[in-house]
């Protein structure tokens, strides 16, 4: 597999909200290893895209491939949005998805739901066999953890955690299955300039470290700039450019969507 | 301070509560004995078996109330049934108390499956509605099925025989109920602190992040009501084997809403917080309000006094009265510190 091979590849994808074409017809491909941007202005559909990627949404036409594990493409579209996490697609949510009445670590360990397999009767009675799953996943847990610079409060509850460390506990989560794909959805909102040059160095660290291709929608141009390959901007869910971060900062396309036509 | 804080928070996370309840459950154990040396009354013992049985009941409505976010109002049908179940096999058919055990929480985990594939497809709050209407349909058939339950008569057992020969007196069976009770605290702490337990808990908190993080939300709904109704049947097949009796009107909403109110009180997401729970909503009016002048005399004070409560709970501990030890202890931590502090200036 060379790295020019896509990993995800979306295709005349659709979905409409009552009358409202949220994404229209829209297609990309995302190489493998790649760091990919979404952008657009406020209601452009980009957690729509998301949404029908992940298949929280069914969209109403379109075909979203994804490459497995074992180099295989499958279509993800009629999938239930718990078997995908299951392919290596992880994504993040815009409004921090963690539990509260949880400790770090539990959250961190919710990420690897899918590796534990001990039976209810073995983890009603602890038998060894669920215990040592427990442990191992746990230890992993661990590291991601220290890995994430999270280590010393892995025992705290989520509840009452500052902002930048809930947006680093849900990151933690989904490095968890080593995910071949990383879906982030505005992972920077609501983060100072200090979190946010720490997370560009984390995002490229996954994607260096643990050969992950990375998916995000940003508000913040400097920041999509900064970290992504390749860009996609849409608008009223339709695409504008794809390109990278210096031909779309100069398509005039862009440009419009962003600022507004002088005319109108 | 923090990290000493912290440490506290380490400390308590990793120690296994076991022996805690083994020691609560030896403390009971104890009591028959009290009553047989004459310091406690015959019907304190049977008022607090029913505690306890309903406690085994309550701990299965926390795992669906307070880690999987359903509730269900058919508590009582369940429980109800499971005690139909055990006289019918019992004594009806002559079976063995573990065989009759066995089935009697089985149909009903049954039932409640079908129940749950109908109404957990939806949405959660259809089980409340489902449950309830499953509550009622049972109530009706114990009415009405005359053959077997002798309609509002009732229906009587004995107290169980153990593998064949070993008969269990008064005592024994109460001694039975306290196994029963430590044995599924016990099996509930792990089943929570286990994988099923994170998710369940995660599905409570987020539907969206359980379904990114690969949990079957319905699957783990279903499986939660299962253990739910499962401790309901056997809370009712002890009850049965204890109590000796049971009739129709025993299992009405009011029943399935006071073991709601149990975990309200007591301590949602909390296994000594149910136990807690159940000694203040069954234990209280019985074994004190009947008891005092005027108080005593007031039909329904039961109703008032937990009612009352619910409102006192939920205004200051939010949580459950089980909460309350967590503040005494924190008072005592701000105290020594504020000893610690002086000292350190002097």
């Amino acid at each position: 597999m060379s790295k020019h091979d896509f990993i995800l590849k979306v295709e005349d994808l659709s979905i409409a909200f009552g009358g409202l074409k949220a994404v229209d017809s829209l297609s990309f491909e995302i190489k493998e290893k790649e760091i990919f941007g979404l952008i657009g202005p406020n209601g452009a559909g980009k957690t729509t895209v998301f949404n029908c990627i992940t298949q929280f949404y069914k969209p109403d036409r379109g075909r979203v491939y994804f490459r497995n594990k074992d180099g295989q493409i499958e279509d993800l579209v009629g999938k239930k949005p718990h078997e995908i996490i299951s392919k290596g697609l992880v994504r993040t949510f815009q409004n921090i998805e963690l539990i509260r009445e949880l400790s770090v670590i539990d959250n961190v360990l919710v990420g690897s739901h899918i590796e534990f397999k001990a039976s209810l009767f073995s983890q009603l009675f602890r038998l060894p066999k669920a215990k040592r799953e427990e442990e191992r996943l746990r230890r992993k847990a661990e590291e991601v953890l220290k890995y994430m610079g999270l280590y010393h409060i892995k025992d705290q509850l989520v509840a009452g955690q500052p902002y930048g460390i809930l947006k680093k506990i849900e990151l933690a989560r989904t490095l968890m299955l080593s995910p071949r794909m990383i879906i982030l959805d505005e992972p920077a909102a609501g983060l100072n300039d200090t979190e946010t040059l720490e997370l560009i160095e984390i995002v490229r660290e996954i994607r260096d470290k643990l050969n992950t291709t990375i998916l995000l929608i940003e508000h913040d141009m400097k920041f999509v700039t900064d970290l992504c390959d390749r860009i996609c901007a849409i608008s009223f869910g339709k695409l504008l450019a794809i390109g990278t971060p210096e031909e779309i900062q100069a398509n005039e396309e862009v440009q419009i969507a962003y600022l507004g036509k002088g005319d109108e | 301070m923090r990290k000493r804080e912290n440490k506290l928070i380490q400390v308590y996370k990793s120690k296994k509560p076991y022996s805690d309840y083994i020691l609560f459950g030896i403390l009971l154990v104890a009591l028959p004995i009290l009553v047989d040396i004459g310091l406690l009354k015959y019907s304190y013992l049977t008022t607090i078996a029913s505690i306890l049985i309903y406690s085994i009941v309550a701990l299965g409505l926390n795992l669906l109330v307070g880690y999987s976010g359903l509730i269900s109002l058919g508590t009582a049908g369940f429980m109800g049934l499971g005690t139909y179940l055990a006289a019918f096999l019992t004594k009806d058919l002559n079976l063995p108390f573990e065989i009759s055990l066995t089935i009697s929480v089985l149909v009903p985990m049954v039932i409640g499956i079908l129940t749950g594939l109908v109404s957990l497809r939806i949405e959660g709050y259809y089980l409340a509605i489902a449950t309830l209407a499953i509550s009622e349909i049972l109530r009706k058939i114990f009415v009405e099925f005359e053959v077997v339950t002798n309609g509002f008569s009732g229906k009587q057992a004995s107290y169980p025989t153990l593998l064949g020969f070993l008969d269990l007196g008064r005592n024994g069976t109460f001694i039975l109920i306290v196994v029963f009770l430590i044995g599924i605290m016990i099996l509930t702490y792990n089943l929570i602190n286990s994988y099923t337990g994170r998710a369940l808990s995660t599905m409570r908190g987020s539907e969206a992040a359980a379904q990114a993080m690969g949990i079957n939300i319905f699957k783990y709904r279903l499986l939660a009501f299962a253990i739910a109704v499962a401790y309901s049947a056997l809370g009712g097949v002890l009850y049965m084997h204890f109590v000796k009796y049971t009739y129709p009107n025993a299992w009405t909403l009011t029943l399935s809403l006071n073991i709601l109110a149990v975990i309200i009180i007591g301590g949602v997401r909390s296994i000594p917080g149910t136990v807690l729970g159940a000694f203040v909503v069954f234990g209280i009016p019985d074994l004190i309000l009947k008891r005092l002048p005027l108080i005593g005399d007031i039909d329904g004070a039961a109703y008032i006094f937990n009612g009352v409560l619910i409102i006192l709970t939920i205004l200051f501990y939010p949580l459950g009265l089980i909460h309350i030890g967590k503040d005494l202890k924190k008072l005592r931590f701000k105290l020594r510190k504020r000893k610690e502090s002086y000292s350190e200036q002097a």
